[in-house]
């Protein structure tokens, strides 16, 4: 296996990661200051993942967060420094589906349409719990799940309609892909929840924050609700680099794939 | 040194330690610190180890500068959050309807306390060492030296590719881009930004690669350095004994921590 | 005495089913400069990485022939070892430098650190380079916060160094603004008169036909001509295919062609062109020459 280990690390691949990482820091920042709540810090990691392998990608994850911190502002961002070993596993994950062929198995369309549908529901709740945040009281409210969901059925089900529809043109036979990134999320969310809860208290200082405080006020403690806010945004984040990563594979010429 | 770091170049004791020894340092007070779970300990180790050190290095204005400048929202956050959102607790006063709870605040306080040594700590050690010399230090210690290449040339390409990155996004703005408005608007902005970035940057790894390649880079043979980096054996022995301490310290804790 | 010698040598990069080289046959002496001309797409920068040894040991693909530098065969060595002989540059200068680091001065060091070259010989042997390309004064300097001129400029002087027997320059220029080409120019110049050998793939045909000793033109991937500036770049050949020829050598084929030009050989050069028109022409009056 060290061989194995050892292959994964040419020239080529040094220096791929070396830009990988440099592209996840540029930007995880650009969609700070274009404040989403969304980190897409991953993009470089899951491109080596997939294109070279998994302990590549995990050095690519883990260097990222580290450097991350260390880089003068304004693109310093020292909070990603803890999560450092969440970006190894997201590495480490996107190599993994990336041997198996994930980034280039084309999957049945209702693989696609099933993962379209959940982030198209996913999203849409996102969505509608930020527009509808109550500011009636002096800060911010969050409805509830359950509220958003009764007060916008139709909105819903129009969403997995959506979604369906989108996974079964847009994505295609990348389902596998969108799968992918939604296991990756969830495993992200559930192994950084301890860092956050025990670190930040579940405070981050990105958007994101929002989302504990609503957690919080809605009865959860700290562990809980840092959890749930990892659940929400984490998967939708990984789904969401997975699949910018599977546009930037088809754009790629065929000679790059060739290693 | 321009933008590259945090890098300030003075003539200072701290300075003149060799890197590694500022690193073990470093690393000390941030896991050693951790041992402690009382509020107080953060403001403790900030005060009375990390403020003397910097001022050894002659940069504690700057650094006290850089600590506030990064971390007032995340501290201004945890006090807002964790006050007004800790559920059932003891009230303060009354804003009206809503009231922060004293359980809040002290945990606020204490988790400022711990945010703002190990972000000094940090700070202190990027202010007053270089980060190519401290690779070098540590590719004689052990480290891969492909390792060492990421990490070096990583922070010297992050402020090129964001140049780049400006300069993509003032071409798509002249293009007619919104990247200001509604969340649907700025989100739709994010792939026509993204997609030239990645592409153009992968498409110059290869070239890269034949560079460093033609210059006989990872080809393990045994390297040398232009660089002299001074050492000694005070030095040395400093740095295995805050070793020693440290992991005491947290051994010490974790035997608390199981015996309560 | 050859220095380089490539015999019958195809290439084809993996996953493509034409080769770019097509039975190059080709030698070059020791000292000599060569200039490798042609169309974009012609196999120029392939020629190269075959001198240099990426083709095959970086590429991989498949390759017929063989491919010698002072003695050691391609096919036989790997990578590591060739690029001790045969130093390579080329046209993007910001991707020749290394990041690794901080400064021009460690950062010509950095190949010699590679090999294991003590530190007080890499500190003579780097001030020294740094002399012979004229750029002393860039020592302290960020490799980042250079011009494109002096990048390019650092980049060879990284590559000579380390003491090369060939160098292999592909388009040097072709990012450079005319100040950046001139400085570069200068530089190679400089180098071939002191005796190394150098291959340079080129557009920029006057400046070739001033300094090269040779011109090898590349055609869809076959040597079409090999030989003399004078001789390869006022060919008929080369205007049949389209490619090669000096705005002087156009203009003169067709003033040849209106029985304007008189002189037996096409010009290249501007100062050709003037010597051959001066007597076609009248001198003009009234202008007080």
């Amino acid at each position: 296996m060290l061989e194995n280990i050892k292959k994964e690390f040419s020239t080529r691949t040094l220096v791929f990661i070396a830009i990988a990482i440099a592209i996840n820091i540029v930007i995880g920042q650009l969609v700070f200051y274009l404040k989403l709540p969304i980190y897409l810090d991953s993009i470089g990691t899951v491109l080596v993942g997939a294109l070279v392998g998994p302990w590549a990608g995990a050095v690519t994850g883990g260097l990222s967060n580290l450097l991350w911190g260390v880089v003068p502002p304004p693109l310093q961002n020292t909070f990603a420094v803890p999560f450092f070993y969440v970006a190894v596993v997201i590495g480490l994950l996107a190599g993994f589906f990336g041997k198996r062929g994930v980034f280039e198995k084309e999957s049945p369309r209702w693989v696609s349409v099933l993962i379209g549908a959940i982030f198209f529901f996913s999203l849409t709740m996102f969505i509608l719990a930020f527009i509808n945040i109550d500011t009636s009281q002096g800060f911010a409210i969050f409805p509830s799940m359950k509220d958003l969901v009764s007060q916008y059925a139709i909105v819903f089900v129009l969403a997995l309609a959506i979604g369906a529809a989108i996974g079964y043109f847009l994505l295609q036979n990348g389902g596998y892909v969108g799968l992918a990134g939604l296991v990756t999320g969830v495993v992200a969310a559930i192994i950084s929840a301890p860092t956050a809860a025990v670190v930040f208290g579940g405070v981050t200082g990105g958007g994101t924050d929002l989302l504990v405080a609503a957690f919080r006020a809605s009865g959860g403690n700290i562990w809980a609700s840092v959890l749930a806010q990892g659940s929400v945004s984490d998967p939708f984040d990984k789904m969401l680099s997975f699949m910018v990563v599977l546009f930037i594979l088809r754009a790629l010429p065929a000679r790059f794939k060739a290693r | 040194m321009n933008s590259l770091s945090i890098y300030v170049a003075r003539e200072s004791g701290l300075h003149k330690l060799n890197p590694l020894t500022k690193f073990v340092l470093s690393l000390c007070i941030l896991l050693g610190g951790l041992a402690f779970s009382n509020a107080l300990a953060g403001y403790v180790i900030l005060f009375a180890i990390v403020t003397p050190l910097a001022m050894f290095g002659g940069v504690t204005k700057r650094m006290y500068q850089l600590v506030f400048n990064i971390s007032w929202p995340l501290i201004l956050s945890v006090f807002l959050i964790q006050s007004f959102f800790w559920g059932a607790g003891t009230p303060l006063f009354e804003i009206g309807p809503v009231s922060p709870k004293l359980e809040g605040v002290l945990f606020a306080f204490k988790s400022s306390g711990r945010i703002l040594y190990v972000m000094a700590n940090f700070i202190l050690f990027s202010l007053t060492t270089r980060p190519d010399t401290l690779m070098i230090s540590l590719k004689q210690a052990g480290l891969p030296s492909g390792l060492a290449y990421i990490i070096v040339s990583t922070l010297q390409l992050i402020p090129q590719y964001a140049a780049k990155a400006n300069i993509i996004l003032d071409a798509q703005r002249s293009r007619g881009l919104e990247t200001q408005g509604n969340i649907v608007t700025r989100a739709r902005a994010l792939l026509p930004l993204v997609l030239p970035l990645v592409i153009s940057s992968l498409l110059e790894v290869e070239e890269r690669a034949i560079a460093i390649e033609a210059r006989a880079f990872n080809s393990n043979r045994v390297e040398t350095s232009i660089l002299e980096i001074p050492d000694s054996q005070s030095q040395k022995t400093a740095r295995a004994g805050m070793i020693i301490i440290t992991i005491l310290l947290i051994a010490g804790r974790f035997l608390w921590q199981l015996s309560s | 005495m050859a220095i380089v010698e490539l015999k019958n040598v195809t290439y084809k990069y993996p996953l493509t089913d034409t080769p770019v080289l097509k039975n190059i046959n080709a030698q070059v002496n020791e000292g000599e400069f060569v200039a490798v001309i042609g169309p974009n797409g012609a196999g120029k920068s392939t020629l190269c990485y075959t001198v240099a040894g990426f083709v095959p040991h970086f590429f991989k693909g498949e390759i017929t022939g063989t491919v010698e530098v002072a003695g050691s065969e391609s096919s036989k060595s790997n990578l590591h070892e060739w690029v001790l002989n045969v130093g390579l540059a080329f046209q993007n200068p910001f991707n020749q430098i290394s990041g690794a680091k901080y400064t021009v001065f460690e950062e010509i060091a950095f190949g010699l650190e590679n090999i294991g070259v003590p530190r007080e010989e890499m500190i003579q042997r780097v001030n020294d380079a740094m002399k012979l390309t004229g750029i002393s004064e860039l020592a302290d300097r960020s490799p980042y916060s250079l011009s494109g001129g002096q990048q390019q400029r650092v980049a060879l002087t990284s590559i000579l160094v380390m003491r090369p027997k060939v160098l292999v320059l592909d388009e040097p220029t072709s990012q450079m603004d005319p100040i950046g080409t001139r400085e570069v120019f200068g530089v190679i110049r400089a180098l071939a008169e002191k005796g190394m050998t150098v291959i340079l793939a080129e557009h920029k045909v006057e400046w070739i036909a001033n300094f090269a000793d040779r011109v090898v033109a590349l055609h869809e991937g076959e040597i079409i001509a090999d030989g003399k500036p004078s001789n390869v770049l006022t060919s008929d050949l080369l205007a049949e295919k389209g490619f090669g020829l000096s705005r002087y050598t156009s203009v003169a084929r067709k003033a040849k062609a209106m029985g304007m030009w008189q002189k037996e050989r096409l010009p290249v050069t501007l100062d050709e062109a003037v010597e051959g028109f001066t007597l076609t022409l009248p001198s003009p009056k009234g202008r007080g020459e």
